[in-house]
């Protein structure tokens, strides 16, 4: 691949076109949200005109991003044409030049060059070696052994702003973008799986479409079912707001953004989780997510705060502040080649030994404060700041400890929870973890590696229990998104951004199918019940069963056609993982769980899934009444079933060769393709070539351990050679355990639920006896004062004002005595009142 | 020699005739009317579409007028018409424009409430606009013979239009007392003048000022030991009797209650605002003329008679307010208001003359600060500025540019003060403020007052009764015309954000910066206060009537819904009185440019 180059003015060109493309795309669902809830409201609630409209704007909004994802693609050759180093300043003079009008609104395109990528292999025959990529333009990489592939100076990100909301000082907050491969992938996978989710909820909530809807789950006081008005329009218009603030997010430039954007997804949540807030259990559902969200945002709130304390910026690109150039978060923290670069002399202001020095540019100037001191900031801050962030990703994606509120989210419609595990709010959580990850020191990683892995242990262990349809697959995307976070806090950035964008796929695939086959069964949610459904619903069980299979992660080893295997999507992005954390653990031994926990889960993983299909689909009838009336749903359900069930199957393609591995691949920190070091904790990330290196045994390993999974669930629901009652009857404590979900919730409301209680009836009892009982005899000296008071006040003053107002009074009474109305004496005084001023005149007057 | 005097008078009755359009106009129109009537015509068109249409075009000459002054930014100069005898000036043309609008508010008032029935249309229209053209001549009246002759014109018809609800004995009475009294007050007026000029021998205003310092020219000061003076004092006491009688200043009030109880309350209105208007316009041109350019022995002497005008205004103002309290109907409660009014109004006169005839070394001493007997300009400069408008911010400069040096001593601050043109200025910054308060309260109270007369007029085509116990809970029935009434009522005490509050504060600020030339003015302040606080009772007792009582269920209903032409009307007025409250600055300035023409 020769080394192509663009033009400064045909970046900016792309820049623009990219730009404008996803401000429609993003900006469009807003629009809908605006005309679905007014119109609706005042429109006639059997009108699907709402869902047609929400429709036709995601759609839309994912024909502008599939088209800018194409335009990216084919312009700069998926990545590889880049500016010129040679036009590379002066691509940053003209950015520069520009952003006088930045103010004004209309916004260039800024070239941000983020230094030197590690670059992938393209060529299909570069698989087998041992290329060190990465390296840059600096002249100290190129003594490695470099491949030819080596491209321009950089890989650039499109960033700018839309609109400024205001500055303060020198700290400018707008809504600003940042537009790169992740930025476009996100945007495409997101527009359309959210498309696919739309179509299938006109036919799932068209039981809305009435004036009065009885739900049968709420029930009001005196025992009846609630009645109330049809929602189809409103279901809607929240999704259409969800949409568009899980793209603003995406889009977002500045961190501060993201966390507007991000609270939004979590209202959008809120509000759609407790759709049905007649609902008890919905209403305590959107309740504890959203509660639960608070707190890990709480976390997010303190790292923002370090970082606008010490950074001075929100945003993540170079930009400019007031006309001074002003580098991006990214670019103060990573050095060229992603190291961070530590100062370890005390600072005798502060105390602090260890600090790191903030960049200017990647080409190692540091940034220096008014007296000509290189800006630092603590290295403990640094990590504060990252755990504080993580802490709300921790809290979106639902990873230990705040994983609880996930499963109760499936109170929302099926729809919902589609939405919500796969495309956005979850998908928010680990998008920021990939986002900010030059952020992250070495340990803040290692802290999201474990707790990745926790989550994805607990969870898959709950899931094989669990016997409710949605419930199941609700464990398993907290599973699935230990996985990426594990993945992302072992350096395995793309691996974990990989899986997020597989996982989205087959996971919304099963909860629509899982929806089908609820609407199917009549709102039946428990696998008990079902059985044998395959039949009835063909379309869904084998839709299904692509999914469970790619989220297995089984392939057909040894054959290969066309050079590729023979596998889902699952399968690559898994394997990926699983290989990154093989090759970690090769680097550091001591933490050897972080890839055997993952390989067992993976096993796990098979086993739940196939359980939940086997259970479901194959096998006999458990339910006969139930099973006679179950049929296969309407075409605008099964429809988006098959869409997504291709793009489950195929959107991984090629694996680590294909395009979504690639295209993510290029927007990968800088220094992780050769892997980084955490200069005090000594932790090491493996390199590409490592990870490269044990891919094969990794897949095997992955391949073997689901495989047995697989089996071993046909063993017991599909062929029902065992019986799992014996086994459940063998292990009754665990499952016991397990079905109480590890008894989080009663650890939960032991920890924090009733001390809080405890705490709060303290409060009570001070505030009745204490306070109360100051207040009240206050209250009372003051009513007694009060009343001497009034005795005051009505006896003498009172007496005094109506004294003097009678005295007026009188007096204006009096008056009228002057006016007798005889016109005799109005003559008269005229003369007497003309003498009278005469001689009044003479006698004050001076002589 | 006879053909260029003829020639000369040719030209002034052809320049005169063109700045005398508005008035010449509302002539014709009179002419008009009577010629509608003659041909019995008015059958097809009704008369008050001619009175009308005159007015509305005397209106735009008047506008026409208006916008030139406004484009040449205030700068005409005073050029007197008709060889003397009336003056055309912004002031003039003010005013002029100021009674038009109001003319026009009252005609749309009468339409809507038909209180002249199309028979007596052309008689009523005739009265109004013959009435309105003695107000605009005593508005630009520049001798005392147009005084008198403006003065008189106003009233005849306006005796005429008291009586014209013919039917009722309460009318006819009040037309007569209000006739016999006009006549008394005319005739002690008429004193007056004759006195005056008699002994200047002149009835030019303008010549005033020089006559009079001519006749005392040898006295060392003015006092009641000179027969002189004391001629003068009774002559100007008998001229101000008959301003009081116009103004229905106690003790010259009588008149008032009676006529505007026997009146329709149309005709109220339109007296208690227009011919109000035209008298302070009269007054103020009367008290320039004797203030301007004085000798110091002459200052003081008129100092006093502006603390006498102060006495007096601050009287009426609380009679007026007092005697409101024990008033069961409602026009005799308004006609009481107008006294007071009429009492605020009058102190700004009264602060007008007071700083206008300051002697000179008292502002010396105001100005010198330190009391050392030498004042520098800087100082100078920057203590004046607090007292005036920034208009007249470089008067003081006038002393030192003469004098040539930058510090002054008090004997030669005086020596220069004694220049005519040296004393117009430095005075003339307080006096136009004084007189922009006046004519701010004028534009609102126009408004105000006559929101609150066409309430009660529209009020009475419903229930028949001007009575205030008859209002008990109208709020139900007409709630536009309730809170209109509220509004106007509320500005008519003066609370902000209402326009009433604008004009008293700045009247009252005047009075304030009068303060420091003559303490008395500080009391007349206090007074003025007050009587503030006197007014809110009888007003807000009203109110209350008609918004706390429950309507009686025998009560003749007065059902005026929101979307009427009665209730527009009355929003229409009241608005004005609620934008003259927020948008200050523009009335304001205008009426400072207007003010500041007199000097």
């Amino acid at each position: 691949m020769s080394s192509e180059t663009l033009t400064i003015e045909e970046f900016q060109e792309i820049g623009k076109a990219l730009r404008f493309l996803l401000m429609v795309a993003w900006l469009l669902p807003l629009a809908g949200f605006a005309v679905e809830i007014f119109a609706g409201y005042w429109g006639h609630r059997r009108s699907k005109m709402a869902s047609f409209l929400a429709v036709g704007c995601i759609f839309i909004g994912f024909a502008c991003s599939l088209g800018a994802l194409i335009h990216w693609g084919t312009l700069t050759r998926w990545g590889h044409k880049t500016v010129a180093e040679s036009q590379h300043h002066e691509g940053k003079s003209e950015g520069e030049g520009q952003t006088g009008i930045l103010d004004a609104g209309k916004l260039p395109v800024e070239f941000v060059a983020l230094a030197d990528k590690p670059t992938a292999h393209k060529d299909a025959d570069n698989d087998d070696h041992h290329t060190t990529s990465g390296g840059g333009h600096k002249d100290a990489h190129h003594e490695g052994e470099h491949h030819d592939d080596h491209h321009g100076p950089g890989t650039p990100a499109f960033s700018g702003g839309f609109y400024l909301l205001g500055s303060f000082g020198d700290i400018e907050i707008g809504l600003d973008y940042y537009i790169d491969s992740l930025t476009l992938i996100m945007f495409t996978m997101v527009t359309l799986i959210a498309t696919c989710i739309h179509i299938f909820a006109i036919g799932y909530m068209s039981d809305e479409l009435v004036e009065d809807y009885v739900d049968h789950h709420a029930h009001t006081s005196d025992g009846k079912h609630v009645h109330r008005p049809g929602r189809f329009y409103r279901f809607f218009a929240f999704m259409s707001l969800f949409c568009f603030s899980m793209l603003g997010l995406v889009l977002a430039g500045n961190i501060f953004q993201v966390f507007v954007f991000w609270e939004l997804v979590g209202i959008c949540s809120y509000l759609l989780i407790g759709f049905y807030t007649e609902r008890k259990s919905a209403s305590t559902a959107a309740n504890k997510a959203f509660i639960m969200n608070r707190v890990g945002d709480f976390g997010f709130l303190i790292g923002l705060m370090v970082i606008v304390t010490y950074l001075g910026t929100f945003r993540f690109a170079d930009h400019e502040v007031n006309g001074a150039a002003q580098p991006g978060l990214f670019t103060m923290i990573r050095g060229a080649d992603g190291h961070i670069d530590l100062d370890q002399t005390v600072d005798v202001e502060t105390g602090n030994d260890v600090n790191v020095v903030l960049l200017k540019g990647v080409d190692g100037e540091t940034l220096t404060n008014a007296n000509g001191k290189n800006r630092t900031i603590p290295y403990w801050l640094l990590i504060v700041a990252g755990l504080g962030v993580f802490g709300g990703c921790v809290g979106k994606s639902a990873q230990f400890p705040l994983q609880t509120w996930l499963p109760d989210a499936m109170e929302g419609p099926t729809p919902v929870s589609a939405l919500v595990h796969s495309a956005t709010m979850v998908a928010a959580g680990v998008y920021l973890a990939g986002r900010f990850f030059p952020m992250f020191t070495t340990e803040v990683l290692l802290t999201i590696a474990y707790i990745g892995c926790i989550t994805l242990f607990v969870a898959a262990t709950i899931a094989v229990v669990a016997t409710d349809i949605k419930r199941v697959l609700a464990y398993s995307t907290i599973s699935q998104l230990g996985y990426m976070m594990l993945a992302i806090g072992i350096g395995g950035w793309g691996a974990g951004l990989f899986h997020l964008v597989t996982h989205a796929f087959f996971k919304s695939l099963m909860f629509l199918a899982s929806g089908s086959v609820i609407i199917g069964c009549h709102h039946e949610q428990e696998m008990p019940r079902m059985g044998g459904l395959w039949r009835k619903m063909p379309i869904t069980a084998f839709t299904m069963l692509v999914g469970v299979i790619a989220i297995s992660g089984l392939a057909i080893p040894g054959i290969s056609i066309f050079g590729e295997k023979i596998a889902f999507s699952g399968y690559h992005s898994k394997d990926e993982i699983v290989a990154t954390a093989l090759a970690f653990m090769q680097m550091n031994e001591q933490h050897f769980l972080l890839f055997l926990v993952p390989l067992i889960t993976a096993g796990i993983t098979a086993f739940y899934m196939f359980r939940l299909w086997f259970y479901t689909f194959a096998g006999e009838p458990r339910d006969a009444e139930l099973h006679s009336h179950v049929h296969e749903t309407p075409w605008v359900m099964t429809t988006p079933l098959i869409i997504l069930a291709v793009f489950a199957a195929g959107c991984a393609i090629g694996g680590t060769h294909g395009p979504l591995w690639l295209g993510l691949l290029n927007s990968e920190p800088i220094g992780l393709a050769t892997g980084l070091t955490g200069q005090l904790s000594g932790i090491a990330t493996p390199s590409h070539d490592a990870v490269h290196a044990v891919h094969s045994t990794a897949g095997m390993y992955a391949l073997i351990v689901a495989a047995t999974g697989a089996f071993v669930a046909y063993l017991l629901y599909g062929a029902g050679v065992i019986d799992p009652g014996d086994i459940k009857q063998q292990f009754v404590s665990l499952h016991t355990f397990l079905v109480e979900k590890w008894r989080f919730d009663e650890l939960y409301d032991a920890m924090f639920v009733r001390p809080v209680h405890i705490v709060a009836s303290w409060c009570v009892g001070v505030d009745r006896y204490v306070f109360d009982g100051l207040i009240h005899r206050t209250a009372r000296t003051t009513i007694d004062v009060s009343r001497w008071d009034r005795k005051f006040d009505e006896g003498i003053i009172d007496g005094l004002v109506n004294l003097v107002g009678n005295a007026v009074f009188s007096a204006g009474r009096s008056l009228r005595v002057v006016q007798t109305g005889s016109l005799r004496q109005y003559i008269m005084f005229i003369a007497v009142g003309v003498l009278v001023l005469f001689v009044l005149l003479f006698a004050v007057f001076p002589s | 020699m006879f053909d260029t005097l003829l020639e000369l008078f040719v030209f002034d009755v052809q320049n005169s005739l063109q700045r005398f359009a508005p008035e010449l106009t509302l002539c014709v129109t009179v002419v008009a009317m009577l010629l509608v009537r003659l041909f019995n015509l008015d059958r097809h068109v009704p008369s008050y579409w001619v009175a009308l249409g005159g007015t509305l075009i005397s209106f735009f000459f008047a506008f026409t007028d208006f916008n030139m002054l406004k484009m040449e930014s205030f700068d005409l100069a005073q050029q007197t018409i008709f060889t003397g005898l009336l003056v055309f000036d912004g002031f003039t043309i003010f005013f002029r424009l100021f009674l038009l609008l109001f003319l026009i508010l009252v005609i749309a008032l009468t339409v809507l409430s038909g209180i002249p029935d199309n028979e007596d249309g052309a008689d009523f229209y005739v009265l109004l606009l013959g009435s309105t053209i003695g107000m605009m001549l005593m508005s630009s009246a520049n001798h005392m013979l147009i005084l008198f002759l403006g003065i008189e014109m106003a009233s005849v018809p306006g005796y005429v239009m008291v009586g014209f609800l013919k039917g009722r004995k309460k009318s006819s009475e009040a037309a007569f007392k209000y006739v016999v009294y006009g006549a008394g007050a005319a005739g002690v007026m008429l004193y007056g003048i004759s006195l005056l000029t008699g002994l200047l021998g002149t009835a030019d205003m303008v010549e005033i000022a020089s006559r009079m310092n001519a006749v005392f020219a040898g006295s060392e000061s003015v006092g009641m030991g000179d027969a002189t003076a004391r001629t003068v004092i009774l002559a100007l006491v008998m001229i101000l009797a008959g301003f009081a009688f116009k103004l229905s200043i106690v003790p010259f009030h009588f008149w008032c209650p009676d006529a505007f109880e026997g009146a329709a309350a149309e005709i109220g209105g339109f007296l208690s605002v227009a011919s109000k208007a035209a008298a302070f316009a009269l007054l103020a041109r009367f008290c320039v003329a004797f203030s301007t350019g004085q000798a110091d022995n002459l200052k003081e002497f008129y100092m006093y008679v502006g603390i006498g005008i102060g006495a007096i205004a601050a009287l009426s103002a609380t009679f007026g307010n007092l005697a409101a309290y024990a008033q069961t109907n409602v026009k005799r409660l308004l006609a009481y208001s107008t006294i007071a009014h009429a009492g605020y109004m009058l102190m700004a006169i009264s602060a007008l003359v007071v700083v206008l005839n300051e002697p000179a070394g008292d502002l010396f001493a105001r100005l010198d600060a330190d009391g050392d007997g030498v004042l520098t300009r800087q100082i100078a400069e920057q203590r004046y500025q607090y007292d005036v408008p920034e208009l007249y911010r470089s008067d003081i400069a006038i002393i030192f540019d003469q004098l040539g040096k930058n510090s002054i001593t008090q004997a030669e601050f005086v020596e220069q003060a004694k220049d005519p043109a040296v004393v117009h200025t430095l005075h003339r910054g307080l006096g136009a403020q004084a007189l922009e308060g006046l004519l701010y309260y004028l534009a609102v109270y126009m408004f105000m007052n006559l929101g609150a007369f066409a309430i009660v007029a529209l009020i009475r085509n419903h229930i028949f009764s001007e009575e205030l116990e008859d209002y008990k809970g109208l709020v139900h029935q007409t709630p536009a015309l309730c809170i209109c009434m509220l509004i106007c009522m509320f500005s008519l005490v003066g609370l902000p954000p209402l326009g009433g509050f604008v004009g008293k504060f700045m009247i009252f600020a005047t009075l304030f910066e009068a303060g420091a030339v003559h303490w008395s003015m500080w009391a007349i302040l206090l007074i003025g206060g007050v009587n503030t606080v006197f007014s809110l009772v009888y007003y807000i007792r009203v109110l209350k009537v008609m918004f706390l009582a429950e309507r009686p269920a025998d009560a003749r209903p007065a059902l005026i819904p929101f979307r009427s032409a009665p209730s527009m009307y009355c929003v229409m007025v009241t608005v004005p009185v609620l934008a003259l409250g927020i948008f200050v600055e523009q009335l304001s300035y205008t009426a400072r440019q207007v003010a500041s023409i007199l000097f």
